[in-house]
């Protein structure tokens, strides 16, 4: 039934529809004919860690402000994994949108250090991510380098940027409130990155879903030479995913920049590989076998629960990154074999 | 195997074969087959497309094992069958129709491929003993070749050559150049080609263009002078003539004829191939130019294909026929701008530019493509998506995608082509090839187009499913769709098509419209029995 994916040709290395368990819960496959139960696993799962952990510590795990800095904490990762659907759809790589994501950031809070209004600063900071974009597409398209290579090397000219802006120091003068309330005020008690991201979560799906441009990324990704002689513009196809990946990670940055108050220009690198294994392990969810809003989301905030439980349970800090690297491998490996079984 | 096996017993054959058959699950591939190649003798081997040629080289080069009986002896002494690299090891060499060079490499590079290099010092390449054995190896075909340019920069023919000579001199088997000192390289490479007995070129002329081919020709007749047999499979009847000594003809599985190529006749040759005579029509009288014209091209010009001019008129079903590397394979593409090209292509009087399939689409032009699985299908897509593809507007409406509506408009096309399961949101993947190539035929025929060109649009596809993709063919011209089918299946093109062009090396040397459009006429004219006519 929910036929699809964009498999052998592009990077993404996650499978046919069958769909696959999910990787931290150990839950058997169980094989259950026409409506798979499996695509919905992350769901079961993400429930289950909800009662395990509210059993275990109600007074720590199961409280309004726990479900707040999850909700609140993953909005950025979560916004940033929804930016990587477009480009890793069409099957190109954005390893440079975490960069974008720092160099953002700083750009609109050093704009208001030096005296400028906040809204030309984010919109700056918003347009600096389209033309990031639009010059890795260039690299790609007409240079024809590797996407995972020229955004790679984008990534570092990035980090560069972000040093340069900064002077390697972060920024914390100058700051407008109206800016910082952007970015930490809650409405009906849930913090506002939340509803930047379901914006940007409901936006996607709808293109995804519902326009023929979604239908074209799928197809590039899926096939690109049996696209082009679809009449399908390729070369644009790319170049535009990567320019919406470069502009949904300039307003990452924006939102990052205003929850933090500064402008930190080493914040953006770290948020790259949650985002990654969000998108792979969503891709075995809700619409098992393809990249998707709805799955991506599941296992942002499978992770996140998994994570901030055992954090609350004493474990180190560093569980984190452990947890989100295993995860990854776990998600592209489980979509692999299921790949092979077809 | 020591060392001269050739020239100690010249009597010996250097190749022989007695009494070999090959059964494929159920079905023969080769009966009985006897053949004798003698010392220093250019043998052709000839046939149509599933005759038994390449069962009978992959059972020499030990991919297949035969059916029990058989005996095979290489110069003289019994070759075990069915086990890999004991061709190489008794002293048979293969070159295969892709070569299997590695592009990115230079000639040095290539000729140590899989047997590694001879030239060392210490542990470490010699890197100037690689190259002095590569040139002298390479000079002795006749071939001055800049060893530093990487193989795929050099011409056709200059990479046979580099295969030619790996096949003959890179070889370790029964060389007893382990014990010699590098440095030697006229040595080593005069003293590993005694152990080369017969050479196996398959297909060798496939995407040649004439001068190319002279070049290769002047190397085999090279091998040859240096007392090695040759048994090369063509499909080029005039190469026959020119280089063999002798022809073999394999007719479904069988060997029918053995000749001297002196004396033999071309017709004669044609008439052992496709198993009766040829009966010459000579009314291939001009037609008026039509008024109808929908697809026109002029002066196409690509990789293989020089010059071609063709018409397809409204109603019309067009055939092109032509061997592999005829430029038939490229001819689709071209048309529909997936490959480059130069020359002018026009669809109802407008042009369309090449590299631009989108335009072409516009234009009103459909390809259904050869390799479905490259070219067209989507394969983790639902069929909806497959459908729908080339046309994803026609069911937006208020700016969004209308899933319903979508699902109705495709299932209607499924049931139509009788695409079984007619599910909508099915697999790609999940159906069998007759069924994804009529997908991929609903595609195309949604769009209603003014042309449609079909590239081999029933290869891989079963019987059943074939006969209902012919049906459909004939539906889309009865409705007045200007249709071009290209094929290398002749039966297929003598089904459907009111006229046929037959390209040779990339022109069009025939044109046959019936009674004279038969099967057998098409096999004979695409080896080129027919030109001389025309």
């Amino acid at each position: 039934m929910n036929a699809s994916t964009q498999t052998e040709d592009g990077p993404v290395v996650v499978a046919e529809p069958a769909s696959a368990e999910v990787p931290d819960a150990g839950r058997r496959r169980v094989r259950v004919p026409g409506l798979g139960l499996e695509r919905f696993s992350g769901l079961y799962v993400w429930g289950a860690l909800v009662v395990v952990f509210g059993v275990w510590m109600p007074d720590l795990f199961l409280t309004p402000d726990n479900a707040r800095i999850v909700a609140g904490d993953q909005a950025i990762t979560a916004m940033l994994a929804l930016g990587l659907i477009v480009p890793l759809a069409a099957g190109v790589f954005d390893l440079s949108i975490a960069g974008v994501l720092g160099i953002s950031s700083v750009v609109v809070v050093w704009y208001q250090s030096n005296g400028g209004s906040p809204l030309v600063g984010a919109l700056l900071a918003i347009l600096l991510g389209a033309l990031v974009g639009a010059v890795n597409g260039f690299v790609v398209v007409r240079l024809r380098v590797d996407s995972f290579i020229a955004t790679l090397a984008m990534s570092s000219i990035l980090a560069a940027g972000a040093y340069w802006v900064t002077n390697g120091q972060q920024i914390v003068e100058g700051i407008s409130p109206g800016f910082v309330s952007f970015g930490t005020a809650q409405w009906l008690g849930i913090p506002v990155p939340v509803y930047y991201m379901a914006a940007l979560a409901l936006l996607l799906w709808v293109f995804l879903e519902f326009r023929p441009g979604g239908r074209y990324l799928y197809a590039v990704g899926g096939n690109p030479q049996a696209a082009r002689l679809a009449g399908v513009r390729v070369n644009r196809i790319v170049f535009g995913s990567l320019v919406a990946s470069g502009t949904i990670g300039g307003f990452a940055g924006v939102v990052l920049a205003a929850k933090l108050g500064t402008g930190n220009p080493t914040s953006g690198p770290a948020y790259l590989l949650p985002a990654f294994s969000a998108v792979f392990l969503g891709a075995t969810q809700i619409k098992a076998g393809r990249l998707n809003v709805p799955g991506t989301l599941v296992a942002i905030y499978l992770l996140a629960t998994g994570v901030k439980g055992l954090q609350l349970a004493g474990a180190p800090v560093y569980l984190n990154d452990l947890f989100n690297g295993l995860a990854l491998i776990l998600a592209v490996a489980l979509a692999a074999r299921t790949h092979r079984k077809v | 195997m020591s060392g001269d096996v050739t020239a100690a017993q010249p009597a010996a054959p250097a190749l022989s074969v007695r009494g070999l058959s090959k059964t494929f699950v159920g079905q023969r591939a080769l009966t009985d087959v006897d053949l004798d190649v003698a010392p220093g003798e250019i043998r052709a081997l000839v046939g149509e497309n599933g005759c038994g040629k390449s069962t009978l080289i992959k059972i020499l080069a030990g991919f297949h094992e035969p059916d029990p009986g058989a005996v095979v002896t290489v110069a003289g002494e019994p070759l075990a069958l069915g086990r890999p690299g004991a061709g190489e090891a008794a002293g048979l060499r293969f070159v295969h129709q892709d070569l299997g060079l590695v592009a990115g490499l230079d000639s040095v590079d290539n000729l140590a491929l899989g047997k590694g290099y001879r030239a060392r010092r210490a542990g470490f390449i010699d890197w100037a003993g690689e190259r002095r054995a590569a040139q002298a190896a390479l000079r002795r075909l006749g071939y001055e070749i800049d060893l530093r340019t990487p193989v795929g920069r050099l011409t056709i023919s200059e990479r046979t050559a580099v295969a030619v000579a790996r096949a003959l001199w890179g070889s370790v088997g029964g060389r007893p150049a382990r014990a010699q000192r590098d440095g030697e390289p006229g040595s080593a490479t005069s003293s590993a080609s005694s152990s080369a007995t017969m050479l196996v070129l398959d297909e060798p002329t496939a995407n040649l263009p004439a001068a190319e081919a002279a070049r290769l020709f002047a190397l085999v007749r090279t091998v040859r002078d240096a007392g090695v047999s040759v048994l090369f499979v063509s499909h080029h009847f005039d190469e026959v003539f020119a280089l063999a000594d002798s022809v073999t003809v394999l007719r479904d599985g069988r060997v029918v004829a053995t000749r001297p190529v002196a004396g033999l006749s071309e017709p004669e040759l044609v008439e052992l191939v496709i198993g009766r005579p040829l009966e010459l029509h000579e009314d291939l009288g001009l037609r008026s130019a039509r008024a109808d014209t929908v697809l026109s091209a002029r002066g196409l010009h690509g990789r293989v294909v020089a010059g071609v001019d063709l018409d397809v008129h409204a109603g019309e079903v067009l055939g092109v026929a032509g061997i592999t590397g005829s430029g038939r394979e490229d001819l689709a593409g071209m048309l529909f701008g997936g490959v480059p090209r130069s020359g002018t292509v026009s669809v109802a009087g407008r042009e369309v530019p090449p590299q631009r399939p989108d335009r072409a689409i516009a234009a009103g032009m459909g390809l259904v493509p050869a390799e479905r699985h490259a070219n067209a299908a989507f394969l983790a897509g639902s069929l909806r998506e497959n459908v729908t593809m080339v046309d994803v507007r026609r069911n937006v409406v208020g700016g969004l995608l209308r899933h319903r509506r979508e699902r109705s408009d495709v299932v209607h096309w499924l049931e139509r082509l009788r695409v079984r399961p007619a599910r909508s949101e099915s697999a790609m993947a999940a159906l069998s090839g007759g069924n994804q190539q009529k997908v991929v035929l609903a595609r195309w025929l949604r769009q209603e187009p003014r042309v449609l060109v079909l590239d081999d649009p029933t290869q891989g596809v079963d019987v059943g499913s074939k006969a209902e993709i012919h049906g459909l063919i004939d539906a889309a011209a009865a409705n007045g769709t200007a249709v071009l089918v290209l094929s290398s299946d002749h039966e297929e093109l003598a089904r459907l098509c009111h006229r046929v062009l037959v390209l040779r090396s990339g022109v069009v040397t025939d044109e046959l419209h019936p009674p004279a459009l038969t099967a057998e006429r098409l096999t004979a004219s695409t080896i080129g029995s027919l030109s001389e006519r025309v």
